[in-house]
């Protein structure tokens, strides 16, 4: 961030506390007696104890400076200078007073941590009225009146399950800050009457923009809008035959011709891909658990395609919802019902994965509470546990309530009205949740292909580690025999001699030096991580089931359903500053008070769900999904929107509270969620009703550009579409679209893409051992599938994607970067990958055109989807001659890929280096792309050309 | 991070240094662009909010976490109860536990009572071993590698926040515009947890650890295929910007992130050239390379690195990161610490050695830690009593050296060394202590995140004030 900008982020801080501000901001005169006692009470006393207590109060062990501020007599007594820190009735000579201003000592010492200028005039206030001290009973007093006040100068009550202080309860918000937890408005109150339904949009964005007087952009051109179109839904670019008959259907009828467009684009399995991949975004999909391990989560793309099929299906968002949060429970309900049989015969259908399609469906749909990172190696079984659950109610409140709750795992939460309680409710309510990977049958539309030669591949790996294992156990096993022989012992194996006393057995690695130890070592590994990889062809899905408690101990190595006879579910607590042996107060399952949205009104406390172990998600995903939660509609439509225009009606998409960024249009973000409830909870609706309102369509250049960038600089007013480059998966696969190598497919076995050869074959660390090489799959038709499909490996990203800032799947990602880096320059004209796609573009050009002109004018009908200008074909038609010379001189290296590698590791024990060999049998069946020295120099100039274009601005952006 | 400020940061931050002027000269036909101005960019030099004691740091990563009984502290009472049994509670392993004495003796070297195993042979020569300080006060949280190499890259257990490096490049930005601002070097394999050690977390991905790559290609993708030359590249280039400035005068209105982008291409260029040119060390005499081990295949892997640091430092890299493994030693401790130091030793004191003479040492603040420390017990494996040590988080041991740092040692371990009990501070007093050294304040060092304005240190901490001369 430039000096600039970090001032900006500065001035956003100001303006959050000017907000505060001014909602308090009451000129206040000097109180009298009583209620100098009450100005003390109620504001004073909670400042006191906020800012100066901690270091000068609550731990009598530890007082800063011998200064302790409990009391009145202890303020006039002061610290260690032996100065009173309080003259009552001139504050303005108060040792306290000067230090909150920073002048002499500077108290609170933090910079964050300062009073703002109003919390310095109430101290100022109370010292001038003789800085009076009430009791404790008058101070209680003062307090149980105030709390009468539902709304004050200092701001609003919010009634939740309560805090672990009186003072948090009975605290005051900012109703403009609490938007989002407030009830969504009725579209009647919020749309008038005159205005039609189907103008609802731009009604909302033109009266901000009328209000501002700024002039919004005239209407983007049809090219520009198809390409915004097709890469927004899709994530592909259009076929220069798509552009010629849209714009020629635009010419006739320009309305029609763009609905006709994005039901066309909406009805494409492609959208499913593009707007699945925003979801996983969200979610942080990956292949593999990450931390020490990183074991491999085999099947894991059926939640994958799960979520590609929700989005080409138009499944509603509300079954969306319950299905990944408790999808589990929904299928033992229905197995409950449709045999008529109890626990037992539920139990069984779970061992057995004897589910219908629909009931598999939603086990699949779980792997959502399976997504996260998690290992517990090296961690305290319970410790681990609690890392489960912490991330799986963090994750919950992120994706579907726009809710960091993460702040709540230790204390109150500081800005919004979610008690430490609520969290611990929400935890509870996953308390009975179990991980495992559960029997359930593949579904009709789920992509089996390759399963057979991808078996092949794996059992090949396994027979390799485990004949090089063999190997050396052989030969560990004979310096055994011969110690056991020396000493006169009868042999015994290794495990049956693990527990005999050193003298009467060899030492451990008998026979092997540190390379052999090393080696054996890595062959375990691989004999293990194998033989868990068969499970790939297994009808197996990475999921959840419910229980009261399981036997001993979750390991992320495996994860099998465990039932402990006569459970009871755990007594959840809360933990205070999250430590899991703080117990605090006993807490039911439940879910968020602050909405005011009951699970069950009649219950005594509204805000539980059933505290039996089935059940308690089903209820909390029912209460996430009910139509009145407006933390849920608000925060899909929003999404939704910020997904279309670059930045959500609410910038935050996962943080709506209050120091989240308020709405830009609250009224729109209101409409729209209840719109989208009324139908259905269906996006491909509420697709149509954003693209096609103007504000969709306009030019991404300002009408006003000057104006603009002092009244809107962050265009929140939306007086112009913003332009926006090409996400890490619209580069790849548009690319391959563009050459023509792009292979379409329906999900099933992720597949591997080339990626940076040093980086696949680059040694990475596992506990123990190095993880397998990465190899590509073998052929053009498996490597060239949309990026969606490819592998997620946590430890391991394709270097192509994460440079463009395809998200680290250990976080929620609300919104994606999109900054110019240099190394993006370096990826973008040096690798592999981006040479080899030129060199099949220009043999594209090459099989289609005949001249260099014409070559030069469809490469940029393919890349930009418009024809070269005259200068452009005359500067590039000298470089591509000029580019011809230069080839004939040159003669690229063929490429050639190892079929097998040596490795090199530390030795734990040893300190010392070792050695192996590691396979790589893709590469003796691979077919690669075409390399500069299989083509011709005439190919490689032109290649060069391609290179070029797919490295514009005009291509890496979209207007 | 926040969209909002993202999005202003792209309209007025990065790159501000091309106007339109230079691309229409570009369109006439006229050659290249000029470097920009040195004050452009989210990487630009800033001043020190404080004033400075270092420039430059230098960190030393000991990835496995060494035995500071067994390095810097020693511990008589373990050789005493050697193999008998340890009522000591902590650590993760469980059952029987027996007190392992480290199997090195110990030396004072220098004239400010620096403890070092008589493993350490350069180190203790009194020209190096005078500039040190050995901090015995920290502790760790975790118990497990990757979080706690997290915590002391990112103050943060969990991984995914903003490394020290970043923190450091994004508060002071870096002298040289042609090369990254923070540089990290691993062995071949990376360290557990992988880059998110060197992460930019939450703060704007300028400020990401660059990886030297210990082979092939120092930083992927640097250099073209082998038949492009730099001409061809030069041409490709004055070739792509003629496209880009027809693109961006086709409209209308200036987008300053399209003239970033088109600056980061000139950026690449440059540092072509620039880099393979510092981490060239056949520049450097046939002396330096011998003073750092580079003529002994066991101290080569890291003498090039020490040296490659001293290099990038010179060259105005602001922060560079050594990772070395294999410290972890549960068993066969001997061997594996006594091949570890001996893999270590000379290339560190070669470093501050060359650093001291070139009076770099001033402004460079060299610090050589590991995740933890170790337990000075042990449980038996595979039924053996086996001579290693578990993780630590209660004891662990440091130095440092240049960069405003008192020598001499700090704080203190009990008579086992399981635990710190003088001077003793958490990972993030460290971390405050480290910005205070370049000139930062870790309370005015933050980015709003998430809700809130967040910072190395999480919620704040304290200076270690024992560290500063």
């Amino acid at each position: 961030m430039s000096l600039h900008s970090y001032a900006l982020a500065t001035c956003f801080a100001l303006a959050v506390e000017l907000c505060c501000l001014s909602v308090v901001a009451a000129p206040k005169t000097e109180p009298a007696d009583q209620s100098a006692d009450r100005h003390f009470t109620l504001r004073v006393l909670p400042l006191l104890k906020e800012k100066c207590f901690g270091c000068h109060g609550n731990d009598t062990t530890n007082i800063r400076g011998e200064y302790t501020m409990l009391s009145r007599e202890e303020l006039l007594q002061g610290g260690e200078s032996g100065e009173p820190s309080i003259i009552p009735g001139n504050a303005e000579d108060s040792v306290l007073f000067q230090a909150v201003l920073w002048e002499g000592y500077e108290m609170p010492p933090k910079e964050n941590d300062r009073l703002t200028a109003d919390q310095i005039e109430d101290l100022r206030v109370w010292i001038n009225a003789g800085a009076p001290w009430p009791d404790e009973a008058t101070q209680q007093k003062f307090r149980e009146a105030e709390w009468e006040v539902e709304t004050n100068a200092d701001g609003r009550l919010w009634r939740t399950s309560g805090g672990t202080s009186e003072e948090w309860t009975s605290r005051r918000y900012n109703p403009e800050e609490m938007w989002a937890f407030e009830m969504v408005a009725e579209k009647s109150e919020l749309l008038p009457e005159s205005v039609p339904a189907d103008e609802a949009v731009d009604h909302f964005i033109d009266q901000r923009l009328t209000e501002a007087d700024v002039k919004a952009a005239e209407e983007a051109k049809p090219r520009d809008l198809l390409r915004r179109a097709t890469y927004d839904l899709t994530g592909l670019p259009p076929t220069p035959e798509e552009v010629d008959a849209f714009v020629a259907a635009w010419e006739a009828d320009a309305d029609q011709a763009w609905e006709h467009l994005i039901d066309r684009l909406l009805a494409s399995p492609r959208y499913g891909e593009r707007w699945g991949r925003h979801w996983l975004d969200v979610t942080r999909y990956a292949d593999t658990g990450g931390m020490s391990n990183d074991y491999e989560r085999s099947n894991m793309w059926r939640y994958r395609d799960y979520v590609i099929r929700a989005f080409n299906e138009d499944k509603p968002y509300n079954e969306f919802i319950v299905e990944q949060l408790a999808g589990d429970e929904l299928a033992d309900e229905s197995v409950r019902e449709r045999t008529g049989g109890g626990d037992q015969k539920v139990f069984q259908t779970q061992m057995k994965g004897d589910y219908t399609q629909e009931e598999a469906e939603w086990i699949i749909a779980t792997g959502f509470l399976r997504i996260g990172p998690w290992d517990n190696a090296m961690i305290e079984a319970d410790e681990a546990r609690q890392i489960y659950l912490d991330d799986v109610v963090n994750i919950t409140g992120q994706t579907f309530l726009a809710q960091t709750l993460r702040c709540c795992k230790c204390h109150d939460h500081k800005f919004d009205p979610i008690p430490t309680r609520d969290y611990y409710r929400f935890y509870s309510a996953f308390s009975t949740t179990h991980m495992a990977e559960r029997p359930v049958p593949f579904l009709k539309e789920e992509n089996r292909e390759r399963f057979e030669e991808q078996k092949a591949h794996v059992e090949r790996m396994l027979a390799f580690a485990v004949a090089e294992k063999n190997k050396l156990v052989e030969k560990q096993e004979t310096a055994a025999r011969k110690w056991f022989d020396e000493h006169n012992l009868p042999y015994k194996n290794e495990q049956e001699r693990k527990n005999l006393p050193d003298e009467e057995k060899p030492p451990r690695h008998v026979g092997l030096d540190h390379v052999e130890q090393g080696q054996l070592k890595v062959r375990e590994q691989d004999e293990w991580i194998w033989t868990r990889r068969l499970e790939r062809f297994q009808p197996m899905a990475q999921s959840v089931y419910s229980a009261a408690d399981i036997p001993g101990t979750a390991y992320a190595k495996k994860l099998r359903i465990k039932r402990k006879n006569d459970a009871q579910p755990p007594v959840n607590h809360i933990l205070t500053g999250g430590a899991l042996t703080a117990l605090g107060e006993a807490v039911k399952p439940g879910v968020l008070s602050a909405l005011g949205l009951p699970v069950n009104a009649s219950q005594e406390d509204p805000y539980v769900v059933t505290d039996d172990a089935f059940g308690r998600r089903l209820q909390l995903a029912r209460w996430i999904a009910h139509p009145e939660n407006g933390l849920t509609t608000r925060a899909i439509v929003n999404r939704v929107w910020q997904w279309h225009f670059g930045t959500g009606l609410a910038a935050n998409s996962n943080n709506f509270g209050a120091k989240g960024a308020k709405p830009t249009h609250p009224e729109l973000l209101d409409y729209l969620a209840r719109d989208f409830v009324e139908n259905g909870w269906q996006f491909k609706q509420l697709h149509r009703k954003i693209m096609l309102s103007d504000a969709y369509r306009r030019s991404s250049t300002p009408a006003e550009a000057e104006k603009v960038s002092e009244v809107d600089p962050n265009n929140e007013l939306l007086s112009f579409f913003p332009r926006r480059r090409l996400t890490a998966e619209e580069v790849r696969d548009g690319m391959l679209a563009i050459t023509g190598e792009l292979v379409h497919c329906y999900g099933g076995l992720p597949v591997m893409p080339e990626i940076n050869m040093e980086v696949a074959l680059q040694p990475r660390m596992i506990q123990f051992s190095l993880a397998p090489a990465y190899q590509p799959s073998a052929t053009p038709e498996e490597r060239n599938r949309r990026t969606v499909y490819a592998y997620h490996v946590r430890g391991q990203a394709d270097p192509f994607t994460e440079l463009f800032n395809q998200p680290n799947p250990n976080e929620s990602c609300e919104i994606r970067e999109s900054a110019a880096v240099t190394p993006q320059a370096f990826t973008m004209l040096n690798s592999d990958v981006m040479n080899d796609r030129s060199i099949a573009l220009a043999k594209r050009l090459q099989e289609e055109r005949n001249t260099t002109e014409a070559q030069i004018d469809r490469a940029f009908r393919l890349v930009f989807g418009r024809h070269a200008s005259p200068a452009e074909k005359q500067q590039l038609t000298t470089y591509v001659k000029d580019m011809q010379d230069y080839h004939q001189q040159v003669k690229p290296e063929p490429v050639s890929y190892p079929t097998e590698i040596t490795r090199s590791l530390v030795e734990e024990f040893s300190g010392r280096p070792f050695e192996y060999q590691e396979i790589l049998p893709i590469f003796e069946r691979y077919q690669a792309d075409s390399k500069p020295a299989d083509v011709s120099a005439e190919t490689r100039a032109l290649a060069d050309l391609c290179l070029l274009l797919l490295n514009t601005n005009e291509f890496m952006y979209v207007e | 991070m926040n969209p909002t400020l993202s999005r202003r940061q792209a309209l007025y931050g990065l790159g501000a240094s091309l106007g339109s002027i230079a691309f229409s000269s570009m369109l006439n036909g006229e050659q290249a662009m000029a470097a920009p101005a040195a004050d452009a960019g989210p990487l630009a030099p800033k001043k020190p909010m404080v004033p400075a004691r270092a420039k430059n740091v230098i960190m030393l990563f000991m990835e496995g976490g060494p035995g500071q009984m067994d390095t810097f502290d020693p511990k008589p009472e373990l050789a005493r109860l050697h193999k008998q049994e340890s009522m000591l509670t902590g650590g993760l392993e469980k059952g029987f536990k027996f007190f392992v004495g480290s199997p090195f003796g110990f030396q004072k070297a220098g004239d400010n009572g620096i403890d070092m195993c008589d493993q350490w042979k350069y180190l203790a020569d009194p020209y190096v071993a005078n500039e040190l300080c050995n901090y015995r006060g920290c502790q760790a949280e975790s118990l497990n590698h990757p979080e706690a190499l997290f915590h002391m890259n990112t103050g943060s257990r969990l991984g995914g926040d903003p490394s020290v490096g970043a923190w450091a490049t994004y508060g002071l930005g870096t002298e040289n515009q042609n090369l990254p601002g923070y540089v990290v070097m691993t062995e071949l394999a990376l360290p557990q947890g992988g880059p998110t050690n060197w992460s930019n977390g939450f703060l704007p991905p300028y400020y990401q650890g660059t990886r030297l790559r210990p082979s092939g290609s120092p930083i992927l993708d640097l250099a073209p295929p082998s038949y492009k030359s730099r001409e061809h590249q030069r041409r490709a280039l004055d070739e792509l910007s003629r496209l880009n400035a027809r693109h961006l005068d086709s409209l209308s209105v200036a987008d300053q992130r399209l003239s970033a982008r088109m600056e980061s291409y000139e950026l690449a260029y440059r540092m072509q050239a620039e880099v393979p040119n510092v981490i060239d060390l056949s520049r450097e005499s046939r002396q330096t390379m011998e003073m750092y081990g580079l003529d002994d295949s066991e101290t080569e892997t890291f003498g090039r690195q020490c040296l490659m640091a001293r290099r990038l430092v010179e060259s105005g890299v602001r922060f560079v990161q050594i990772f070395s493994g294999g410290w972890d030693s549960h068993d066969y401790l001997e061997r594996g610490h006594s091949a570890r130091i001996k893999s270590v030793d000379k290339p560190m004191a070669a470093l501050i050695r060359d650093l001291k003479q070139r009076g770099m040492l001033e402004d460079t603040l060299v610090i050589w830690t590991g995740e933890f420390g170790r337990t000075p017990d042990n449980n038996k494996r595979g039924g053996v009593y086996s001579l290693g040590r578990g993780h630590n988080n209660n004891a662990m041991t440091m130095l440092m050296a240049g960069g405003g740092v008192k020598p001499g040692v700090v704080g203190a371990t009990d008579e086992f060394g399981a635990r710190a009990v003088e001077c003793v501070h958490p990972i993030r007093d460290l971390h405050v202590t480290l910005l205070h050294l370049l000139g930062l304040d870790d309370n005015k060092l933050t980015y709003y995140h998430a809700g809130r304005f967040k910072q190395l240190s999480q919620f704040g901490g304290e200076l270690i004030p024992e560290l500063l001369a």
